[in-house]
Order: C-alpha cells, then sequence, then structure tokens
C-alpha cells in the first residue's frame, strides 16, 4: 500500500482553493448540489496530472490551475450521472450518500451540467482565446463520444451482457483514460510544450489511465468499503478486467500498465520523477 | 504437481497483454510514434505522408547500421576505421529512410485511394488490406537484407560461423517485421480516417505475439533458404599469423627496372637497326613471355591495378588496388573504387552522387591488401629500395627504402613529408639536394635525347618523358648503397610518350626516338655486376596494343635459352625466389625456376611459407599536408586521368 506521495497535498491544496472559489459550499440548491459532489473527499488525480504535466514541460503549476481544475469539474460532473438511477444506480459514492440520494434526481442533473458548464466556462476566462479554444476542444473530445459520454453509452449497453476485451477496453478508455489523456494533454498545452512532449505524456496517460481503472476494477472485488467510499462487488453485473484476467492477472497487468507509462518519461530523465511517483501510487493505490 | 489452473490463467493473461499491445497500451511505443501525426483533424493524404516519413525515419535507423556492416564486409578498401562505419551508415540511414519512406507512401497512397473508392466495403476488408500492404514492404526489407547478407559472405574474407549468420537473419526478420508492422498500422489508421468507419475487429493485425512468432519464424525460414540459395563461393582463409621468413641467400643482389608502354614490334625493328643496344642485350636474353592481367592479357591495363599485380604476385581481386582512379565519399578515410560494379557500390556511388558527396582520388597503398615483394623482402631482413611504384604512398619505413609514386612531388613542393618517402630521415637529405639531383636528372635527359627533327609539342613530350625517367634512376641511384639486396624501379617515360604520339602514326618516328632515348637512359644499369640480377619487366602499357609483357632476366644466375611463358603474378614470386626468400602458398604465380640455371636450382630448390601476411599499411608517419590535389593534377597533365 503506497500513500499520497507528499507533493500532491500542495497541488491539491491550490486545485481545492481554486473549486472552492468557483463552487463554493453555499448557495442555491443546485449549487450545494454541486460543491456536494466537487468537494466530496479526492485525491484529485486528473488535476495533480496537469500540474505535474505543466511543470514538466516548464510551465507553470499556478498557469495550470485552472485547467486542472475544469478537469475535477468535467470529472465530478460524469461521477454524479453516473450514479443516477438510469445509469449504474449507485447509492453510495466517496463514503457518502450519491448526489441523487441527496439532491434528488433532477437537482443531481442540473448539477451535473452546471459543473460541465462551470469547466467551459473556466477555460474560457482564464486563458486567452488560442489556448482556451484549444483546451475546451480538448475537453470536448473527452467528453464525447469517444470519451466519457461514448464510454458510459457502452457501459449501459453492456451490463448483464457478455462482452469482448476490446469492448471494455473501449469502455474504460472513454470514461476514464479520455479524461487522464486530456489532463495531461492540458497542462502540456498551458505550458507550450512542443508535439513529442505532448506525445511522450500522452502515451503516460493513456497507460496510466487504464492502469488506474483495472485497479478501481480490483478494489470493486477486494476492497474495503470504507477505504474505496463505495459499496464492494457493486460492479457485478458488469464484466471487468477481473472478469478477464482474475485477481492476480488483473494487478499484474496493472503493473504492467504503470511501468510502460514510467518508460514514457524517459525522455524526460530525473524530471519527471514526480510523475513516477504518481503512477507509483496508482499501481499501489487502495482506495 | 503442474498447476494447471496456474498455467491456463497465466496464457490468459499473455493474451490479454498482448490485446493490449494491439490497442496500443504496454509497449507499442512504434505504433505511437508512427502514428503520431494521425490526428482526426487531418485528411488521409497528410496522414500517409507523415506516417510514411515517420517510417522512412525509423527503416533509417534500423537498416543504415545494418547496411554498414554490410559494406564494410564488403568494400573493405572504403570502410577503414570505426568512424567510417559511422559515416556510411548516416549515409545508408538517408539512403534507407529516404527509400522506405517512398515505399511506405506509395504503400499508403494506394490504400488512400482504394479507401476512398471502395468506401463501405473497405471498412470491412480493411484489416486484410492493411496487412497485405504491410507484408509486401516486409518482405521486400526481408529480401533486401537477406541478399545483401549474401553479398557480405561472398565478399567477406572472415568466415562466417553458423550463429553470426543465424544473428544476422534474426536481425534481417526483426527489422523487416518492424516496417511491416508499421505500414500495415498506417494502412489501417488510413482505412478508418478514408472511410469513417472504425474497423470491427479492434487491434492492428499481426500484432499478438502468436502471430509474429509463426511470421517470424517464416520469415526466418525464407531467409535461410534464400541465404543459401545465393551461390557465392566460399569464404577464402588467410590463416595463421605469417611465420618469420628464412633467407637462403644465393648472394645475388636483385635490380628489376619496370618499363611501362614497351611495343615489342618497335624494339624488334630498332633492335634489327641496331638503334638500341643496351635494351637489346637485355631483353634478347633468357626471359619470359607475361600474359597481363586478370583476364589474361587483354593489354591496355589500369597501370595502378597491373603493377601492383606484378609486385604482389596477386590478382586485383586479392591485392585490392583495382584502380587507379578512385573516389572518396566526404567523411570517409576509405576508398570507392572506380571500376566496383557490386551491388554494394553501386548504391554507394548513387547515394553519394545524388548528394555531390564525392570526389575523385588516386589509387593508393592504403587499398593494398597484400604484401609486394620488396614489402616481404625487407620483412626477412634484406635491404630493400623502391622508386617511384604505382600505389606506394603512403611510404612504412619499415619497408626499407621507399620513393613512393609521390615522393618526386613532394619533393617539388617541399614542406613537412606526408609519408612520401621512408624512412623519414632521408628526406631532408634528398630536399637539401633536390636541385643538384633535378639538374643531373636534365642534362641526362638532355643528352640521352635528339629532338631535332622533330615538332616542339613533340619534342617536350619526349623531354619530359626523359626527364621523368632520367629522375627516377637518378633518385635510385641517390638512396642506394651499394650493398642493397634489392632495388626495383618504374619508369613511366615510355608510356606517357607512346600515348602521347599514340593516335598519330606519322609520329611513329617520335616514338622510335624515345626507345633510342630510353636505351641510353639505361646503359648503366641494365649490365649486372658481379653478383647481381638485373630483371627487367616490360607492359605494353596504356596504349599499347594486347601483345603481352616480358620478364627478362640477366645475371649468373640465369641461364640462356628460349622464353618462357607466364603471367604477371609470377614475377614477384620469382624476385623473391631469386633472392632465397620461401614462397607464400597464398601467392596466386610461382617463381619461374626455367629460367635459373640447372646449379642453382638444384642448390635452391623452392622453399615455401604458409603465408607473408597483410601489409603494414596503417604503419606509415603521415604529419604534412596530403597531396592529393597535386596528383590528381600532375596524372592528368601525364594524361593517365580525365
Amino acid at each position: 500500500m503506497i500513500a499520497v506521495p507528499e507533493f500532491f497535498r500542495d497541488y491539491q491544496q491550490r486545485v481545492d482553493q481554486e473549486l472552492r472559489r468557483l463552487v463554493p459550499l453555499e448557495g442555491s440548491r443546485v449549487q450545494q448540489s454541486m460543491a456536494y459532489t466537487v468537494h466530496a473527499p479526492s485525491k484529485r488525480v486528473r488535476a495533480v496530472l496537469t500540474l505535474l504535466c505543466a511543470e514538466l514541460c516548464g510551465g507553470s503549476a499556478t498557469r495550470a490551475v485552472p485547467a486542472a481544475a475544469a478537469s475535477e469539474l468535467v470529472h465530478a460532473s460524469s461521477l454524479i450521472l453516473d450514479d443516477l438511477p438510469a445509469m449504474d444506480n449507485a447509492p453510495l459514492r466517496r463514503g457518502r450518500a450519491s448526489n441523487h440520494v441527496a439532491f434528488g434526481e433532477a437537482i443531481a442533473i442540473l448539477a451535473a451540467f452546471g459543473l460541465l458548464n462551470l469547466a467551459y466556462g473556466e477555460l474560457s476566462r482564464a486563458y486567452d482565446a488560442s489556448l482556451s479554444g484549444a483546451l475546451s476542444a480538448l475537453l470536448s473530445e473527452a467528453i464525447g463520444l469517444d470519451g466519457l459520454i461514448g464510454g458510459q453509452a457502452e457501459d449501459l449497453l453492456a451490463t448483464d451482457q457478455a462482452i469482448t476485451f476490446e469492448t471494455l477496453e473501449r469502455i474504460h478508455r472513454g470514461k476514464t483514460g479520455a479524461l487522464f489523456v486530456a489532463s495531461a494533454s492540458a497542462g502540456t498545452l498551458t505550458a507550450g510544450a512542443g508535439s513529442d512532449q505532448r506525445q511522450w505524456l500522452a502515451a503516460f496517460a493513456k497507460n496510466l489511465g487504464l492502469a488506474f481503472q483495472i485497479i478501481d476494477d480490483l478494489l470493486d472485488v477486494e476492497g474495503n468499503p470504507e477505504d474505496t467510499g463505495k459499496a464492494v462487488r457493486s460492479d457485478a453485473r458488469k464484466t471487468t478486467f477481473v472478469s478477464f484476467s482474475g485477481v492476480a492477472g488483473a494487478r499484474q497487468l496493472a503493473l504492467e500498465l504503470c511501468q510502460t507509462a514510467d518508460r514514457a518519461l524517459t525522455p524526460f530523465g530525473t524530471r519527471a520523477d514526480r510523475l513516477r511517483a504518481l503512477s507509483a501510487f496508482v499501481a499501489g493505490r487502495h482506495a | 504437481m503442474i498447476d494447471t489452473k496456474r498455467i491456463a490463467a497465466d496464457a490468459e493473461v499473455d493474451a490479454l497483454r498482448d490485446r493490449l499491445r494491439a490497442l496500443g497500451y504496454l509497449d507499442a511505443g512504434v505504433d505511437r510514434f508512427v502514428l503520431a501525426p494521425a490526428h482526426s483533424a487531418r485528411g488521409s493524404v497528410a496522414i500517409a505522408v507523415l506516417a510514411s516519413l515517420r517510417i522512412g525515419v525509423l527503416g533509417g535507423l534500423l537498416l543504415g547500421p545494418a547496411a554498414a556492416i554490410g559494406l564494410a564486409l564488403q568494400l573493405p578498401a572504403l570502410v577503414t576505421s570505426v568512424r567510417d562505419a559511422g559515416v556510411v551508415a548516416i549515409y545508408m540511414a538517408v539512403l534507407f529512410g529516404a527509400a522506405i519512406a517512398l515505399a511506405a507512401l506509395l504503400a499508403a497512397s494506394i490504400v488512400t485511394l482504394i479507401a476512398r473508392r471502395a468506401g463501405g466495403l473497405l471498412a470491412r476488408r480493411g484489416r486484410m488490406v492493411s496487412a497485405i500492404a504491410g507484408a509486401a514492404v516486409g518482405l521486400a526489407a526481408l529480401t533486401y537484407l537477406t541478399l545483401l547478407w549474401t553479398a557480405v559472405r561472398g565478399a567477406s574474407a572472415a568466415g562466417h560461423p553458423v550463429l553470426w549468420v543465424s544473428i544476422g537473419l534474426a536481425v534481417a526478420v526483426v527489422i523487416s517485421l518492424l516496417l511491416g508492422h508499421a505500414v500495415t498500422l498506417t494502412a489501417l489508421a488510413l482505412i478508418v480516417s478514408g472511410t469513417g468507419t472504425p474497423m470491427r475487429t479492434p487491434g492492428v493485425p499481426g500484432a499478438t505475439w502468436r502471430w509474429l512468432l509463426g511470421a517470424g519464424l517464416a520469415a526466418f525460414a525464407a531467409a535461410v533458404v534464400l541465404f543459401n540459395a545465393g551461390g557465392v563461393g566460399a569464404p577464402i582463409d588467410r590463416g595463421a599469423p605469417p611465420p618469420p621468413l628464412t633467407v637462403v641467400s644465393s648472394g645475388a643482389r636483385v635490380r628489376l627496372i619496370a618499363i611501362d608502354g614497351f611495343d615489342p614490334a618497335v624494339f624488334a625493328r630498332l633492335s634489327a637497326a641496331g638503334q638500341v643496344p643496351a635494351l637489346t642485350g637485355a631483353l634478347d636474353r633468357t626471359g619470359a613471355r607475361l600474359a597481363l592481367g586478370d583476364g589474361g592479357g587483354r593489354g591496355q591495363e589500369d597501370p595502378a591495378r597491373l603493377w601492383t599485380t606484378i609486385a604482389t604476385g596477386q590478382p586485383a581481386r586479392a591485392h585490392g588496388v583495382r584502380s587507379l582512379e578512385t573516389r572518396r565519399v566526404a567523411g570517409l578515410g576509405g576508398i570507392l573504387h572506380a571500376d566496383d560494379d557490386s551491388s554494394a557500390a553501386r548504391l554507394l556511388r548513387v547515394s553519394t552522387d545524388l548528394l555531390q558527396l564525392t570526389r575523385p582520388s588516386i589509387a593508393s597503398g592504403t587499398e593494398r591488401q597484400e604484401k609486394t615483394f620488396w614489402e616481404v623482402a625487407a620483412a626477412a631482413g634484406l635491404r630493400t629500395v623502391v622508386v617511384n611504384w604505382w600505389a606506394t604512398w603512403p611510404a612504412v619505413s619499415a619497408n626499407g627504402v621507399v620513393l613512393s609514386d609521390r615522393a618526386t612531388l613532394r619533393l617539388e613542393h617541399g614542406g613537412p613529408l606526408d609519408a612520401e618517402i621512408a624512412p623519414a630521415s632521408l628526406y631532408p637529405a634528398l630536399e637539401a639536394r633536390w636541385p643538384e639531383l633535378r639538374e643531373r636528372a636534365v642534362t641526362r635527359a638532355a643528352n640521352a635525347l635528339s629532338t631535332s627533327r622533330m615538332s616542339a609539342a613533340d619534342a617536350s613530350v619526349l623531354r619530359r618523358s626523359a626527364e621523368l625517367d632520367a629522375l627516377n634512376l637518378v633518385l635510385a641511384a641517390e638512396v642506394t648503397s651499394g650493398k642493397d639486396d634489392l632495388t626495383a624501379v618504374y619508369l613511366p617515360g615510355l608510356d606517357i610518350a607512346q600515348r602521347a604520339v599514340a593516335s598519330d602514326t606519322s609520329r611513329s618516328g617520335t616514338l622510335d626516338t624515345y626507345y633510342v632515348t630510353l636505351d641510353a637512359l639505361l646503359t648503366p644499369v641494365v649490365e649486372p655486376g658481379p653478383g647481381e640480377a638485373v630483371f627487367i619487366v616490360t607492359t605494353p602499357g596504356r596504349a599499347g596494343e594486347a601483345a603481352g609483357g616480358r620478364l627478362a632476366a640477366r645475371g649468373d644466375a640465369f641461364r640462356a635459352g628460349p622464353s618462357v611463358s607466364a603471367t604477371d603474378t609470377d614475377i614477384a614470386a620469382t624476385v623473391l625466389y631469386a633472392l632465397g626468400l620461401p614462397i607464400s602458398r597464398t601467392l596466386a604465380g610461382h617463381p619461374l625456376v626455367n629460367l635459373f640455371t640447372e646449379s642453382f636450382a638444384r642448390q635452391y630448390p623452392v622453399r615455401y611459407v604458409a603465408t607473408y601476411g597483410p601489409p603494414r599499411i596503417g604503419a606509415a608517419e603521415r604529419t604534412g599536408q596530403p597531396l592529393d590535389q597535386e596528383m590528381i593534377d600532375r596524372l592528368r597533365s601525364l594524361g593517365y586521368v580525365r
């Protein structure tokens, strides 16, 4: 078991601060619903990924904070939608009642759209037109048919169905990998990185994203609900990586994916050690 | 007890690992590299061009070093150092990179066109089409690499154990599979981009380890069959290091006069008229008719090639000096033979010519891979002198006194020595006496030459030829001590004169005059003194008829008798035999024992050694500026090079 790296805290705090500015805890019912999910306990892995990639490519973490916050807003929105009765119908999220359980289905849907809307607004306000356009396009692709929406749609259709390994990969790529890659790419864009650097870090994020999801599948099978914040075996009706490879095989593949992600950082040398720490954390996480 | 469940589980994980690789996870670095430009915003043509360029880079990086290794073995005169190998690898990488990029672009363009026309149909057959495109490029690469290895096996002097051949072919298979995979991947991306429809079955065809293993084994088997069907000769084994040479000397000192451009018909006419008494006395004695050149006496042999054959007793394919004119490739210490028609040489010529990276060069000792007779004699401890022989630069001190074919150039230009003369300690004395030696040669030439009844142009040609020959004889006399065991002098004057007047039969009188001049110049040196053996070697030169050459032998050791038939490769062995040296079993020629008296032959039977070993070319001390361009200019003025 690997603890959250120490340097995470600074990055997490910067992003949390920005999120608190964007989504105050007090306010209308919808706003409270938005804040309920956004400020729920989280490791902010996607946001930290954005900040680390920005710094690695010579940019500033401060400049990348709005892009990192946008990633977290999109992620929070997707969690609300995923848990809805029409979707996964999950009662528990991050150790608390799901958003729709706490605020009702209608408010939860509005909160999800509110968060999405806020993400694009944050990008357009924080950056110049060119960069904001590029980041918005990136986010749009991560959310769209090849991203969160496409992945969730395939996931819903696959429930109680036998699916192929490739379909499962597509689901995970859409639901998790796309936003990981977008988060990394957003960091490189704010730093004005070259195409090679973007490619290396996209490869890192792609492998890390799938590893993250495989670990999620593993935690669903053998995790502690108090740690994971969600009910164990909540994915029992779904085909997961564990269904294909067994627990040991899934753990092995997740480890290899993290190692591959690390190899993609080779051109950066030791400057990428923090990203390697992130990868090690993902490989060993228990929640 | 075997844990079958565990084995089955491992197999499942292996299969998943392969499928993840096919989907671009794990170690799919090549896929990411090749398809980096395939953004959705780009059109098919842009993707095809950019991906092809990346495949070209990949191919260049892989095939460049592989081809450099092949060239180093196939053209040893070209690749003389690690640095040369590196430069060749860069050239080859550029060439192969461009060729593979073009091949990939061609395959990608065809796939793009099909994708546009066939649309949905191709979406169903896309995997098959992309696999065919990749297989075509992969097979082409495998065929080329295997043929390259086949050629290398034929050219290399070193043996090729099965292990090394297997490694070479395995590398060829891996490179081919990788390139084939890259093209398959690009074709697939183009089909998806062109039709707008993803494949029904995801992943890249043939990207699983089972498929790769099967394809790799099949490709390896095919490469082995192709390699063995190459039909090349067995490699040459140079054997063990050379043993020390033991001299069983008769006490004879050998002097060898080499006359280029000698026409037996002209000589016979002048000899009958009594105009060339010294040459008549020398050449009408015991001797041998010589078949010249690798082709058996075609005549008009390249002088550097022919005279190195005479000096080494080996054909050009063994001694390595194949033509007077060579080409030097920018950045390389080695040279490229102008007459080399091997596929490797053609390939390099095409690539470097395209980039204007070659420049003319003159044959030198760095290309020679066999010892000359004077080097063998010097290695055995005999005192030797050689003057103006072709391809003797750079001169090596350990080979006795060598006034190379660039020695007079250096004496004319002055400045620090660049191995034109060996030993270097001779240079200061020769340089100091150069004006006097030059004057002596000019005077001797003027005394021997009568130009009263010829045009000014002819007179100029003859004067220059005579001065050159006289200078070489003067220099030889200057550096010999009277105790030298072997002296060899090459005289180019007759060849130069013959070349100048060859096209005009009305000027035959001019050429006759030069025979008379040469006769006068040679009078002091063709008559053997006590205990001396004088060899005179003549060849028809560049403008002469295919009349063959002649070896004449004078001295107490030789019997009187009719000429025998021999080849140019026999001369070195005969000279070495006369000096009392054993004959290398690797020599192409044989000592002409029939030229010697019966008592000499009985007293000194031919002895053999396994080998003389390689020459010490790299041992030359070089400190000054090379006179490359000056050498080219001189040879051009004498009509040797264009």
